[in-house]
C-alpha cells in the first residue's frame, strides 16, 4: 500500500526527469507514449493503494517518511506520503484522468516543434499534484502546491513565441504567488504555537489558538485556496490561462489543479472548522464566484474561454460545499466534474484541432455534422455539467445545494445562488453547444481546413471520459445510497448542519433539475434551430465581456501603482543619491587630493621646511600635554 | 664615573653638527654637497647617542649608533648612485630643478 | 597530514597555486588549467574534510593555533564549525565554477587573471576559517585586491567608476571596522574570537557592522552594488554576490551577534528594519532594472536583507535558515551570473529590450536557465524555498510584521524574476539575437549543470545543512555560548 503511493508519486517525476534527461535522443512520439507510460503507473500505483487501505482497513490513514526534509530545532519536517481515504481519492482522480489526458495529447501535440519538453511538463505537472494531494504534513502540501503553480505557469506559457501566453503564465504565478505567500503565514503561527506542520498537531493546535489566532490562520489558507481555484477575487488568471495548449486546461485548469482549492479546505477543516466564520466565507465567496462566472460565460465567444468560466463556476460549487460543512459533497463534484469538464475541454480540442486552431464559437458552426462523435462526446458533458439525471453532475451537485438550503437564513441565500447557478450553467452550457454543434449550413472555410475527427489516441480518452461523465455520479446518490461520504468519514466527516433531511435533498433537486431545463429551453430558443432574437442590453453585455473590469481594477490599483513606486524609487532616490553617492565620494576625494597636491614643489627646501615645522608642533604639543 | 667633559657639551657638539648639516641641506644646491650635509647630521645624531648611551650606562644607544652607520651607508650608496646616473645623463647638478616628482 | 591541517591546506593551496601561476612561465592554456586543477583539488580537500566533519560535536573543529604577535595577544588561529563549514564548501565550488568559467572564455593576461582568482579563493576560505580577529580582518582586506584589480582591469567600459565607487565604500567601512577590532583587542587583552569574551560597548558593535552591512550590502549601503555587478566580468560579478557578500553576513552572525550580543540586541528592530527595507527595496529595484544583471544584483541585495532579517530575529529557525540561505542563494547567484555572462558572450547585451526569444532552439540554455530562475524565485519545495520559510518563520516570532514584509517579497520575487525568464528566453526574438548565437556548449554545461546538480539536490534534502549547521537542536544556545 505504501510502496503503491511512492510510487505513484515517483513515476511521473521519474518520467519528466527521463525525457529532460534524454533531450534528443528519444523521438518525440516516444516522448509522449514515456509520459503517459509514467502516468499510468501512478494511477497503477494508486489502486494499489486504494486497495490496499481498504482491505487494510486503517480509515484515518498512514503517513510513510522517507528521511527528514527540513529540521531547525524543535521543528521538524519530514519527506512522507500519507495514504489516507481522502488522499487516495485525489490519487486516483488526478493519475486516472491525467492519464487519459497525457494520451490525448500525443495526438493533439503532434507535430509540434518542442513535444518533448511539452511531456516533461506535463509529467512534472502530475508529479507536483500528486505530491500536493500525498504530502504527509503541510509543508510538503504548500510545496506541492508551489509547484503546480509552477508546472501550470510553464504550460500555460508552453507557446512562448505567443506574448499573450507569456503574459497569461505570469499572471498565473503571480497571482498563485500570492497565494503561496498568505499560506506561507499562516503556517508561520501554526509553527509559532505548536513548531509543527503534521496534520494531527496541527489541528490540535488549532483547538486551542484564541478565535482571532485560528481566524487568520484560516483566512490565510483560504487565500491560497480561492488562488488556487480562481476563486474571486483572485480568478482573474484562469480565464487567461486558456492561452496554454487545450489538454492543459483540460488537466491542470480543469480536472485538477484548480480543485486544490478544495481539497485544501477538506484536508485542513478541522482548522476551518474552528473559524467557522471563514468557512462561511469560504462558501460566500463559492457562491459569488459561481453566479458571476456564469454571468460572464454567457457572453464570451471564445470556447475555450467558456468553458473556463463555467469550471470557475462549478469549483464554486465545490467551495460552497466544502463552506457548508459538507466535504464529501465537495469532493464528490471535484470528481464527476473531474470527468465531465476534462471530457468538454477535450472535446473543444477535438474541434480546435479539427480547425487547426481556430477557437471562435462563432466560426464554428456547422461544424456537428462532420463531427458526429465529438458532437456526443460534447452532449454527455454538457449534460453532465447542467446536471441532469442520469447524468453524473446531477448526484454531486444537487448535494452540494440541499446541503446549503440547511444551514439557516445564509444557507437560504447560498442556495438562491447556487440554484441561480445552475439556470446560468443550463443557459451558457446551451448556448455553446447549440452554436458550436446545433444544425446551419457548413461554411466553406471549414469545410476546407478541416482535419477529421483526429486520431485514436486522441478519442479513446474522450469515450472513456464520456462514459465516466454519464456515470461517474451513479456512486452516490445521497441520502440514500452514499459509499463516499462514508469512504471519507473518517478523514472528513461532513458537519452536522450540513446533513440535510431527505424532503430537502427531493427539493433540491427537483428545484435544480426544473432551473437547468429551463435554462437549456431558454438557449434553445436563443440560440437552437429557430432563433428568436437575443435581448440586447449593451451596457451589461459591455461589462460581461469586460469580465466585470476586475482585470482593469488590478491593474489601476495594483500593478500601476507598484510600477509607478519602482520608478519613482529608481528615478528620485536610487540614482541620484545612492548611486550617485559614489561619483561623489569619489569627485571629493579628488579634488581634496589636487589641494595637497600643491602643497608637493618638488623642492627638497620645502619638505625640510616642512618636516622641521612638523618636529616644533609636535614638540610643542608634547611639552604642553606635559 | 665618568671621565672627561660632561654631558652637556657632547649634546653641544652634536647639536652644532646637526646644525650644520641641516644648513647644508637647506641651502646647498649641489645634490653631492647636500648627501654630504646629511651624513654630518647623521653624525651629529650618532654623536648624541653615544653619548647618551655612556650617560646612561648601557649599550643601546651604541647599537643604535651601528644601525644609523648601516643606514648611513646604504643612503650614501644610493645617493651617489643617483648623482652618477644624473652625471651620465648630463643633467644640471642643481636640486631645484630637478623637481620632476613634484605634484 | 595531521586532520587539523585541512583549514591551513584550504587556505594555503590556492595561494600556493597562485604564487605558482605568477612565477611559472606557462602557456596560455597551461595557466588555466593549472588554476582550475587547483581548485577543483581545493573541491576534493573541501569535500573531504567535510565527510571527516563531526556534526553532532559543538566547538571549532580542524583549528590550528600558533603564536603570530605575542605581545598583542594575535595568533594564526584556524578553524571551522559546522556553518563556517558549509560556507567554505560555498566558497570552493563557486570559485572553481568561476575559474572554469575564466578558462572557458579565455580571458587576456591569464597569468595574472588566474593568479588573482585562485588568491582570491584563498583569501575568502581564509575569511570563513580565521578565528582571530586580526587574521580575519586581514584576509576580509586581501579578498578586496584581487577584486579591485579582477574588475578595473578585466572589467566593462565602466570599470574605473565602479572600481572607485567598490573601494571607497569598503574602505570606509573596514577602516572602521579596524578601529573597533583594534580597541576590542587592547580592551580584552586579545584578538583571539573563540577565547574573547563578550563586549557590551555599542560603538564597537556598530563599527564592525557598518562593515558588513557594506559587504553584504543592506540598504542604503549599496551604492557600490549596481555599478561593480554590471561592469565586473560575469564570473567576478558571480563571485561578488555569490561568496563575498555572504563574508559580510558571515561576519554579522560570528562577530556582531555573538560577541556583541547586548548591542545587538539593542540594535535589533534597526538592524531588522534595514533587512527589511534591503529586502523590499532590492526586490522593488529588480521589478523595474533594465538588464539582466541588474535584476539579479538588486535581487542579491534583497537576498542579503532576507539573510540578515533570519540572523537578526535571533531565533533557532532564523538561524538556520540563514545558513541554509546563504548557501543555498550563493550557488543560485553564481549560477545566474554565469549564465548572463554566456546570454551576453552570445548577444553582446544583457538589455532586455535587445534580447527574447532565446528559448527557441536553445533547449540547454533555456532549461537551464528557467531552473535556475525558478530555484531563485523560491518555488516551494526547493532549497531556496526551505532556507526562506525558515527565515520568515524566525522572523515571524520576533513579530508578525516581518514575516508579512517578507511575504510580500515572496511575491515581488517572483514578479522579477518571470520577468527575467521571458525577457531573455520568450517571445519575439530580440534585436541582437541572431541564429548564430549557439547554444550552451559542453564547457558551459560542465561548468553550470553541476551547479544547478547540487541545488537540486539540496532541494531534495535542504535538512543536510538547516540541521548540519549548528551542534544540537538550539542554535540560540550554540550562539549565546559564542560557538564554543
Amino acid at each position: 500500500m505504501i510502496a503503491g503511493a511512492w510510487l505513484c508519486l515517483c513515476a511521473p517525476l521519474a518520467g519528466a526527469l527521463a525525457i529532460t534527461g534524454a533531450g534528443e535522443r528519444i523521438s518525440r512520439r516516444n516522448a509522449g507514449w514515456l509520459s503517459t507510460a509514467s502516468v499510468f503507473v501512478a494511477f497503477g500505483g494508486a489502486v494499489w493503494s486504494f486497495l490496499g487501505l481498504r482491505s487494510h482497513g486503517s480509515e484515518h490513514g498512514v503517513i510513510s517518511t522517507a528521511w527528514t526534509w527540513l529540521e531547525s530545532g524543535k521543528f521538524h519536517v519530514g519527506l512522507s506520503v500519507l495514504v489516507d481515504p481522502l488522499s487516495t481519492m485525489m490519487m486516483l482522480i488526478v493519475s486516472g484522468v491525467g492519464g487519459l489526458i497525457v494520451l490525448y495529447s500525443i495526438g493533439y501535440m503532434d507535430g509540434d516543434d518542442e513535444e518533448r519538453r511539452y511531456f516533461a511538463y506535463m509529467s512534472l505537472f502530475v508529479f507536483s499534484m500528486l505530491l500536493l494531494v500525498q504530502g504527509g504534513n503541510l509543508l510538503l502540501l504548500l510545496a506541492g502546491w508551489g509547484l503546480v503553480g509552477l508546472s501550470s505557469y510553464l504550460l500555460i506559457g508552453f507557446w512562448h513565441e505567443r506574448p499573450s501566453a507569456v503574459a497569461a503564465a505570469k499572471k498565473a504565478f503571480v497571482m498563485n504567488a500570492i497565494g503561496d505567500a498568505t499560506m506561507a503565514l499562516a503556517f508561520f503561527v501554526l509553527i509559532a504555537h505548536s513548531n509543527s506542520l503534521e496534520f494531527t498537531t496541527s489541528f490540535a493546535t488549532a483547538g486551542h489558538l484564541s478565535s482571532t489566532t485560528v481566524n487568520l490562520v484560516a483566512l490565510g489558507l483560504l487565500g491560497g485556496a480561492a488562488a488556487k481555484s480562481a476563486q474571486i477575487p483572485l480568478h482573474t488568471w484562469l480565464p487567461d490561462a486558456m492561452e496554454g495548449p487545450t489538454p492543459v486546461s483540460a488537466l491542470i485548469h480543469a480536472a485538477t489543479m484548480v480543485t486544490a482549492g478544495v481539497y485544501l479546505i477538506a484536508r485542513t477543516h478541522p482548522i476551518f472548522e474552528q473559524a467557522r466564520t471563514v468557512e462561511l466565507v469560504a462558501a460566500g465567496m463559492g457562491a459569488l464566484t459561481l453566479l458571476v462566472a456564469g454571468l460572464i460565460a454567457l457572453v464570451q465567444v471564445d470556447i475555450k474561454r467558456v468553458i473556463a468560466y463555467s469550471t470557475m463556476s462549478q469549483i464554486g460549487y465545490m467551495f460552497l460545499g466544502a463552506g457548508v460543512g459538507t466535504y464529501a459533497g465537495g469532493m464528490f463534484h471535484l470528481m464527476t466534474h473531474a470527468f465531465f469538464k476534462a471530457l468538454l475541454f477535450m472535446a473543444a480540442g477535438l474541434v480546435i484541432h479539427a480547425l487547426s486552431g481556430e477557437q471562435d464559437i462563432r466560426k464554428m458552426r456547422g461544424i456537428g455534422t462532420l463531427m458526429p462523435w465529438t458532437r456526443w462526446a460534447f452532449l454527455a458533458g454538457a449534460l453532465a455539467l447542467v446536471g441532469l439525471p442520469p447524468f453524473s453532475g446531477f448526484f454531486s451537485k444537487d448535494a452540494i445545494i440541499a446541503a446549503a438550503l440547511h444551514d439557516h437564513w445564509y444557507g437560504v441565500v447560498l442556495a438562491v445562488a447556487a440554484l441561480g447557478g445552475a439556470f446560468l450553467t443550463g443557459l451558457y452550457t446551451f448556448r455553446l453547444y447549440f452554436i458550436v454543434f446545433g444544425h446551419g449550413q457548413v461554411s466553406d472555410a471549414i469545410d476546407g481546413s478541416h482535419h477529421g475527427e483526429g486520431p485514436k489516441t486522441m478519442l479513446v480518452p474522450v469515450g472513456i471520459l464520456a462514459v465516466l461523465a454519464v456515470v461517474g455520479g451513479w456512486i452516490q446518490l445521497s441520502p440514500w445510497w452514499h459509499p463516499v461520504t462514508s469512504w471519507l468519514s473518517p478523514v472528513a466527516a461532513t458537519l452536522g448542519v450540513a446533513e440535510p433531511p431527505k424532503s430537502q435533498e427531493v427539493l433540491a433537486s427537483v428545484l435544480a433539475v426544473a432551473l437547468g431545463l429551463a435554462g437549456v429551453a431558454l438557449a434553445y430558443a436563443l440560440y437552437g434551430q429557430n432563433r428568436l432574437a437575443v435581448p440586447r442590453l449593451p451596457g451589461v453585455q459591455r461589462a460581461l465581456e469586460h469580465k466585470l473590469y476586475f482585470d482593469e481594477a488590478y491593474d489601476a490599483l495594483f500593478f500601476r501603482p507598484a510600477a509607478a513606486l519602482a520608478g519613482v524609487l529608481r528615478r528620485d532616490f536610487e540614482e541620484p543619491i545612492v548611486l550617485a553617492s559614489g561619483p561623489d565620494l569619489g569627485e571629493g576625494a579628488l579634488e581634496a587630493g589636487a589641494g595637497v597636491r600643491r602643497l608637493q614643489t618638488g623642492l627638497l627646501r620645502t619638505y625640510v621646511f616642512f618636516l622641521g615645522t612638523g618636529m616644533a608642533v609636535l614638540a610643542i604639543v608634547f611639552l604642553a600635554v606635559r | 664615573m665618568l671621565q672627561g667633559p660632561g654631558i652637556v657639551w657632547y649634546l653641544g657638539i652634536a647639536a652644532f653638527l646637526f646644525a650644520i648639516g641641516a644648513l647644508g641641506v637647506l641651502i646647498r644646491r649641489n645634490p653631492l654637497i647636500v648627501l654630504l650635509s646629511l651624513e654630518i647630521m647623521l653624525n651629529g645624531g650618532n654623536l648624541a647617542l653615544i653619548a647618551f648611551a655612556r650617560h646612561a650606562g648601557n649599550g643601546a644607544g651604541q647599537i643604535f649608533a651601528l644601525a644609523v652607520m648601516a643606514v648611513a651607508a646604504s643612503e650614501v650608496c644610493v645617493g651617489l648612485g643617483l648623482v652618477v646616473a644624473l652625471h651620465r645623463r648630463r643633467l644640471a647638478m642643481d636640486v631645484d630643478q630637478l623637481s620632476e616628482l613634484r605634484g | 597530514m595531521t586532520v587539523s591541517s585541512f583549514t591551513t591546506v584550504l587556505i594555503c593551496l590556492p595561494l600556493a597555486g597562485a604564487l605558482a601561476i605568477w612565477i611559472l612561465p606557462l602557456s596560455r592554456y597551461a595557466t588555466g588549467a593549472l588554476a582550475l586543477l587547483v581548485s577543483l583539488v581545493e573541491v576534493g580537500v573541501w569535500i573531504e574534510q567535510a565527510a571527516r566533519f563531526d556534526f553532532q560535536r559543538s566547538g571549532l573543529q580542524f583549528a590550528q593555533h600558533r603564536t603570530w604577535i605575542s605581545d598583542l595577544h594575535v595568533s594564526y588561529h584556524v578553524g571551522e564549525y559546522a556553518f563556517s563549514l558549509w560556507l567554505v564548501g560555498l566558497t570552493v565550488v563557486a570559485m572553481a565554477a568561476c575559474v572554469g568559467y575564466g578558462f572557458w572564455v579565455g580571458r587576456e593576461r591569464p597569468r595574472a587573471y588566474f593568479g588573482l582568482m585562485l588568491f582570491l579563493t584563498g583569501a575568502t576560505v581564509g575569511v570563513f576559517v580565521a578565528q582571530d580577529l586580526l587574521l580575519f580582518y586581514a584576509f576580509f582586506e586581501a579578498m578586496l585586491i584581487p577584486l579591485y584589480v579582477l574588475i578595473g582591469v578585466w572589467g566593462g567600459a565602466g570599470r574605473l567608476g565602479a572600481t572607485i565607487k567598490l573601494l571607497i565604500y569598503t574602505m570606509a567601512g573596514s577602516l572602521l571596522m579596524l578601529a573597533a577590532l583594534i580597541v576590542y583587542g587592547l580592551k580584552v587583552g586579545t584578538f583571539d574570537l573563540v577565547a574573547g569574551p563578550t563586549s557590551p560597548s555599542r560603538w564597537l558593535f556598530l563599527g564592525f557592522m557598518l562593515a558588513f552591512v557594506i559587504k553584504a550590502p543592506l540598504f542604503p549601503f549599496h551604492g557600490w552594488l549596481p555599478d561593480a555587478y554590471r561592469e565586473a566580468p560575469p564570473e567576478v560579478t558571480a563571485i561578488l554576490s555569490g561568496v563575498i557578500a555572504k563574508a559580510g553576513t558571515y561576519g554579522m552572525l560570528r562577530i556582531a551577534i555573538a560577541k556583541f550580543p547586548e548591542p545587538a540586541h539593542y540594535y535589533r528592530t534597526l538592524i531588522l528594519a534595514l533587512a527589511a527595507a534591503a529586502l523590499v527595496y532590492g526586490s522593488i529595484l529588480a521589478f523595474r532594472a533594465p538588464d539582466f544583471r541588474g535584476v539579479v544584483a538588486y535581487s542579491s541585495m534583497a537576498q542579503s536583507g532576507l539573510i540578515a532579517l533570519g540572523l537578526f530575529s535571533g531565533t533557532t529557525l532564523g538561524y538556520d535558515g540563514a545558513i541554509l540561505q546563504m548557501v543555498a542563494h550563493g550557488l543560485i547567484s553564481v549560477s545566474l551570473f554565469l549564465l548572463a555572462g554566456t546570454v551576453e558572450r552570445r548577444t553582446t547585451t544583457g538589455q532586455f529590450a535587445l534580447l527574447g526569444g532565446m528559448a527557441k532552439g536553445r533547449p540547454a540554455l533555456a532549461t537551464l536557465l528557467l531552473t535556475t530562475g525558478i530555484l531563485s524565485l523560491a518555488v516551494p519545495g526547493s532549497a531556496s524555498f526551505a532556507g526562506e520559510f525558515l527565515i520568515l518563520a524566525g522572523s515571524y516570532q520576533r513579530a508578525w510584521w516581518w514575516a508579512v514584509i517578507g511575504a510580500v517579497a515572496i511575491v515581488l520575487a517572483a514578479m522579477y524574476m518571470l520577468r527575467l525568464i521571458s525577457a531573455v528566453l520568450h517571445e519575439a526574438r530580440g534585436s541582437t539575437v541572431h541564429d548564430e548565437a549557439l547554444d550552451l556548449r559542453t564547457g558551459e554545461l560542465a561548468l553550470i549543470v553541476p551547479l544547478v546538480g547540487v541545488l537540486l539536490a539540496l532541494s531534495v534534502w535542504p535538512d543536510a545543512i538547516s540541521h548540519h549547521s549548528f551542534a544540537g537542536d538550539m542554535p540560540t544556545a550554540v550562539v549565546q555560548e559564542q560557538f564554543k
